[in-house]
């Protein structure tokens, strides 16, 4: 089984980092952005499985850029990884709007990060 | 002795007594100073030769004593000059080079023998001089001259001056009435020798009098000490006199009577002296306290300092210390102490005091003086309780002592004494009168309004720097998304750096790589989870910061630095709403005077209101300049902008337009408050519906704010 194409978009270049060296080091195909406009011409360019990206972002609306991700074809699943808190609120709504997951930041380990992409491209 | 040599021993003693008060108590480096003790100690000289010119039995000796008199005489007008210049502030330096040339000529002429002078017998009892030619006449025109010059000159000062200074250059007028007609004397004499130079007693008016007027506003004693300069100096005198006179009269019949012996006449002497001292004190005291002091203290001047000055400050630490300071000045007291009732601790304690024994005393409600204050509402007079045999048992006793009490007044609001003022002795040793108590009774009363305003004052400002404080914790509070991305961010990073570590040798993917590249690898991770961890302290670290209440101590605060600071904490969250930030500081800007938190907090609510007011996307500009002695900062914002109608409320507590939960109102009515305790003024300087606002707050450059304390 091939393992699943990634982008991940974060302002955070640190974590951009650690995205990208762990999951090049287990032979995923990852291609990372950390400016929303590009990110969404990486996405567009590299046509990922999943995406993975910061809910707030300057220059970025989550809404938004997941309403664009959604009408692609084939379009990507998408994961947000925030550390923004409203009580819950925006993530409720993204989800319902179609993102695969919600993840807060810090994430609780890559293992399961890992674990929540490959499962995300199985379904 | 005769009556010559008396008059120049009084000169002499006065005019000594002034010197070495001056040099005590004056400002020597203060010219008026100086050339009064100059003028003292010249009369000194002066005073000494006349009495030796008394003493003198031939017409060789008195010329000498003359000579020697007019050393301090001849130069008295110039230090009048001088001392009239620094006391008016006039430049006459030619003139001042006159008055010293002609002196030193005469000094020169009369050493010199040149100045054409005898001496006359006057009296059947001294030598005095008298001219014998031109010299001494020039002398004469030129001393007058100098004089009169002198009080012209102070004259025109006096009729150009206002106020307090008027009071000072009036007395300087009336003391030159006593030398110019006092100096006059002499010179009547010299050239009519028919005329007794009664007049010389008035020189040492001049002196004393200006010493008085110069000395009476920095010296607040100076009557006190005038006074027992004067006792005392009579003292003298007439403990000498009685001396002489029984010399005297010991020549004239013990010598006839009994073999002579000197010791023997001065026996009844020492009898009269030992008797006589004491009562003659008393007199003596008595005299000057009448006719010297008489005025006592100004109840006009009582009442009008603490109308206009004591009773209208709100501050109650500043409020009772100028209440002692004033009643001490005004009343001229030994001693006096404010107490107030302390609820907590249910009883009266001394909250500021002058010159009182123990400032530790206390008195309990249940004491007995309490219960007589309380009851009576009246005061206690020292004097009056011991004049009418009143028992004053050991405790009374003891808290009067402690105090240096001599009437004790409760200060009554309500019906209920929160307050006693305690006055001592006053300084002229006098009883407090019917009239004093007429003024001081209601003046307590008044007093304990103020005090009682002052207090609610205290705990008004305590509940709005409660109020401010609780309104900075519910903003902290919708913070929170902002802070815990900058705080989790960090700690995110951190995280996944060991972790990716671990994982990957527990995966088995440095198998391959030998020790010293994964130490490297190590390192590296090690090195960045501490910068990241450092990161996260940073952010924790302002926020704890910012939400400590500020302590009200102003310091020297760099504005450039705080607007970064504060642009740390909302920085994050104006991001995310796309409101770009810009910051406009004028190079070499002073730095501000004020209390650094509160200066926080200001351009922090300032700030988070701009960006709320723009909701997304906008700029906020916050720019600092001088402009004529103030430092003025703008925050202007491309927000909604306010309405005209609601532009009125804005300072009110409790406006907003915010929505429910989104601002409790109080932060613009906060942030003036604040701003106007530091010192400056905050306004909206424009807006305009649908396109932005710009607020000013100003700070004077260097003022310093009065209603916050001073950082060491």
């Amino acid at each position: 089984m091939t393992k699943p194409r990634i982008v991940a978009i974060d302002d955070e270049a640190e974590f951009i980092d650690i995205l990208q060296n762990y999951f090049s080091l287990r032979e995923y195909e990852i291609h990372v952005a950390t400016r929303g406009t590009k990110g969404i011409e990486l996405v567009k360019e590299k046509k990922p499985d999943v995406v993975l990206m910061d809910l707030k972002m300057p220059g970025i609306d989550g809404d938004e850029v997941l309403k664009l991700l959604k009408s692609m074809d084939p379009s990507p699943k998408v994961i947000f990884i925030t550390a923004y808190d409203d009580g819950g609120k925006t993530k409720a709504r993204l989800l319902k709007m179609g993102a695969y997951a919600c993840l807060d930041k810090p994430i609780s380990s890559l293992r399961a990060l890992e674990d929540t992409i490959n499962e995300a491209v199985q379904l | 002795m005769n009556i010559f040599s008396f008059f120049g021993l009084t000169i002499c003693l006065t005019t000594l007594s002034l010197a070495i008060l001056i040099f005590k108590f004056g400002n020597l480096k203060n010219t008026s100073h100086r050339t009064l003790l100059l003028l003292n100690l010249a009369l000194v000289v002066w005073g000494f030769g006349c009495m030796m010119v008394g003493f003198s039995k031939n017409p060789a000796e008195s010329l000498f004593w003359w000579k020697i008199a007019h050393v301090g005489g001849v130069f008295t007008v110039c230090f009048i000059l001088e001392n009239v210049l620094a006391v008016t502030e006039t430049k006459r330096t030619g003139f001042l080079f006159f008055a010293y040339a002609q002196a030193t000529l005469f000094q020169v002429l009369s050493v010199a023998n040149l100045l054409q002078v005898r001496m006359l017998y006057v009296y059947n009892s001294f030598y005095y001089i008298v001219p014998d030619g031109v010299g001494y006449p020039i002398f004469t025109f030129c001393f007058l001259l100098v004089c009169y010059y002198s009080a012209v000159i102070l004259f025109n000062a006096f009729i150009h001056s206002q106020g307090q200074r008027r009071l000072q250059l009036k007395f300087h007028l009336i003391a030159f009435l006593f030398g110019i007609v006092g100096g006059t004397a002499h010179f009547f004499t010299v050239y009519n020798p028919n005329i007794f130079p009664y007049g010389s007693l008035l020189i040492p008016g001049f002196p004393l009098l200006a010493t008085y007027a110069i000395l009476k506003h920095k010296l607040l004693d100076i009557e006190v000490v005038i006074k027992k300069t004067l006792v005392f100096a009579g003292l003298f005198v007439a403990t000498y006199a009685v001396f002489a006179f029984f010399a005297f009269l010991g020549q004239i019949f013990f010598e006839r009577l009994v073999t002579s012996n000197r010791w023997v006449s001065m026996l009844p002497s020492v009898f009269v002296v030992t008797f006589m001292l004491r009562p003659l004190e008393n007199f003596l005291i008595n005299v000057t306290n009448k006719y010297l002091f008489q005025k006592k203290y100004d109840y006009k001047e009582l009442l009008k300092t603490f109308t206009s000055e004591v009773l209208t400050v709100l501050d109650l630490d500043k409020l009772v210390n100028l209440t002692i300071d004033k009643l001490a000045d005004i009343i001229k007291l030994n001693s006096c102490a404010v107490l107030l009732f302390d609820d907590e601790k249910q009883q009266f304690r001394v909250v500021a005091s002058n010159n009182i024994k123990d400032s530790s005393v206390t008195l309990a409600k249940p004491d007995s003086i309490v219960t007589f204050l309380e009851q009576t509402h009246g005061y206690l007079l020292r004097k009056e309780l011991i004049e009418k045999k009143v028992f004053i048992p050991g405790t009374i006793q003891e808290i009067i002592d402690k105090l240096r009490s001599e009437l004790i007044i409760p200060m009554v609001l309500h019906e209920k004494v929160i307050g006693v003022l305690s006055l001592g002795k006053k300084k002229s040793d006098e009883d407090y009168t019917q009239d004093d108590l007429d003024i001081l009774l209601p003046l307590a009363r008044t007093l304990a309004i103020a005090i009682s305003n002052a207090e609610l004052f205290e705990e008004l400002s305590k509940t709005q720097a409660e109020a401010a404080q609780r309104e900075k914790m519910a903003v902290i509070g919708t913070l929170s998304a902002g802070i815990n991305h900058e705080i989790c961010n960090p700690l995110g990073i951190a995280r996944g750096q060991c972790e990716a570590f671990l994982l990957n040798i527990k995966d088995g993917l440095y198998k391959d790589k030998t020790t010293e590249e994964l130490l490297r690898k190590a390192e590296e991770i090690m090195s960045k989870v501490i910068k990241e961890t450092d990161r996260a302290t940073a952010i924790t670290k302002k926020l704890s910061g910012f939400a400590k209440p500020a302590k009200g101590e102003a310091e020297h605060v760099d504005i450039s630095k705080e607007i970064d600071e504060v642009f740390g904490l909302v920085g994050y969250e104006l991001r995310l709403e796309k409101i770009d930030f810009d910051k406009q500081v004028a190079a070499g800007l002073p730095k501000l005077f004020v209390d650094r938190k509160q200066f926080q907090e200001v351009l922090f609510n300032l700030m988070r209101n701009a960006g709320q007011a723009i909701g997304e996307k906008g700029r906020i500009t916050v720019s600092a300049r001088q402009d004529g002695g103030k430092v003025v900062i703008d925050i202007e914002d491309t927000g909604s902008g306010i309405p005209q109608d609601k532009i009125k409320e804005l300072f009110n507590p409790f406006f907003t337009t915010k929505e429910p939960g989104k601002g409790t109102g109080l932060g613009l009515f906060i942030v003036r408050q604040v701003v106007e305790k530091n010192g400056g003024r905050i306004y909206l300087k424009k807006t305009m519906v649908g396109q932005g606002t710009t607020f000013t707050v100003e700070f004077p450059e260097t003022a310093q704010p009065a209603a916050l304390t001073v950082k060491a």
